[in-house]
């Protein structure tokens, strides 16, 4: 989920707003291939469910550190759904993903899908871009460990 | 050692032996009628919108004619969207159908069961019906296909010993069961199932292990959600029964009253 960030931030350095210390290595980047290869992990706690919603927050760490809330959907179909938020300096940026469960029975399915940025706020407010989305959820705690690698074109 | 049939029926041979010559003598009475009915009930325990919660189901099978229903082959039940069977946390461990069959539900992991109840089982005997209290478990089975799968034991021991497994998997929104035949006697109409009682969560110890030691623990029920569904939370069910007949049955459980601070 963190990856929605990420290249919104790299977006953000590309065109030159803001200038978080990373985005002299994302500006760099950018420029040389037009693709942000970006990488984040976000270790998610519960915070409260409503039926089949589980709603989870914690930090996220990698190439933009933040605040992740996450809404994630598990209804019994092997496709789960999540919607988050990811709070930076700045502003925030929000997205969607749908990933696959590998294995639902085991204490705690693996999952892996894809994500799309669907909005920004302050400095992220035209952000897009989208990824690839693996993740663990923990069927005991309602905890989730999320992590996004992708190539965000800009 | 159990003999199995089929869909791990069972069978005490010398009871069946005995209960065949008795029907041989007295002839076999009333075969299933055309059409069947059913009544559906549901209960949640706790009924807290927002909590984890045991779903407890009622069935009560009758035939329109009013002798023996036909026997039940299969069970679609909806529930409502919003209920959480997915994310409750029962069903941490999952117990194969041939361990099931093999040893029963004490020889699954305790962290594999996921609620339980009792049947009741109708069959002719001579010019009599009997019938029949059946133990209900269900655990969580392997899942080959990516959706949760359910596999629901019943063991009857008086008057007839047998034991079947039935399975169900867990789509959006329902749960659709397939029951296998039981055979009551030879010449006679299989078991007919007249009654289920059965609870999904409630008193279940589940058990994990925390810095060696092992620990146990009430798993998280069903999700109710933080707001109730207008009309209240609607259950509906189509049992399929061997002569092609369809019942359909629904009830609805309504929205807990808010609780004053």
């Amino acid at each position: 989920m963190t990856l929605v960030g990420v290249g919104a931030l790299a977006l953000a350095g590309a065109v030159g707003i803001g200038a978080p210390a990373w985005a002299h290595y994302s500006r760099a980047n950018a420029h040389a291939a037009r693709v942000l290869n970006v990488r984040d992990e976000g270790r998610l706690h519960y915070v409260r469910t409503s039926g089949e919603l589980i709603i989870d927050e914690g930090h996220a760490t990698g190439t933009f550190p933040g605040w992740v809330r996450v809404r994630f959907l598990y209804n019994g179909e092997p496709t789960v759904g999540a919607r988050f938020t990811i709070y930076g300096s700045g502003g925030s940026i929000s997205a969607r993903g749908t990933a696959r469960l590998s294995s639902p029975t085991s204490p705690s399915p693996s999952f892996k899908g894809t994500l799309t940025i669907t909005g920004g706020s302050g400095r992220y407010a035209h952000v897009h871009g989208g990824g690839q989305l693996f993740g663990v959820y923990y069927r005991r705690s309602y905890a989730l460990i999320v992590q996004a690698i992708g190539k965000i074109p800009y | 050692m159990r003999k199995r049939c089929g869909h791990a029926v069972s069978r005490a041979g010398a009871a069946l032996a005995l209960l065949s010559a008795l029907v041989l003598a007295a002839g076999a009475t009333s075969a299933a009628d055309a059409s069947q009915t059913a009544r559906l009930t549901a209960k949640f325990t706790p009924e807290k919108l927002g909590a984890p919660t045991a779903l407890s189901l009622g069935v009560d099978i009758s035939s329109a004619g009013g002798g023996l229903p036909s026997a039940l082959t299969a069970i679609d039940f909806h529930y409502p969207p919003g209920l959480a069977f997915a994310t409750s946390s029962l069903g941490l461990a999952t117990c194969t159908q041939a361990r099931l069959e093999a040893e029963g539900p004490s020889g699954c992991p305790a962290n594999s069961r996921m609620g339980g109840g009792s049947a009741i089982v109708e069959f002719p005997l001579g010019p009599e019906t009997r019938e029949e209290t059946a133990h209900i478990a269900m655990v969580a089975g392997p899942s080959p296909d990516g959706y949760l799968h359910v596999l629901i034991y019943a063991n009857g021991e008086e008057p007839v010993y047998g034991q079947i497994v039935m399975s169900a998997v867990l789509l959006h929104g329902h749960l659709q069961f397939t029951v296998p035949l039981v055979p009551s006697l030879p010449g006679s109409p299989d078991v007919a199932v007249v009654q289920l009682r059965v609870t999904i969560g409630g008193n279940l110890t589940y058990e994990e292990r925390i810095r060696g030691r092992t620990v146990t623990f009430r798993p998280k029920g069903i999700g109710l959600p933080r707001r109730c569904p207008r009309g209240g939370f609607r259950f509906a069910a189509t049992f399929s029964f061997l002569d092609g007949s369809l019942a359909p049955a629904q009830t609805t459980v309504g929205c807990p009253r808010k609780q004053r601070r």
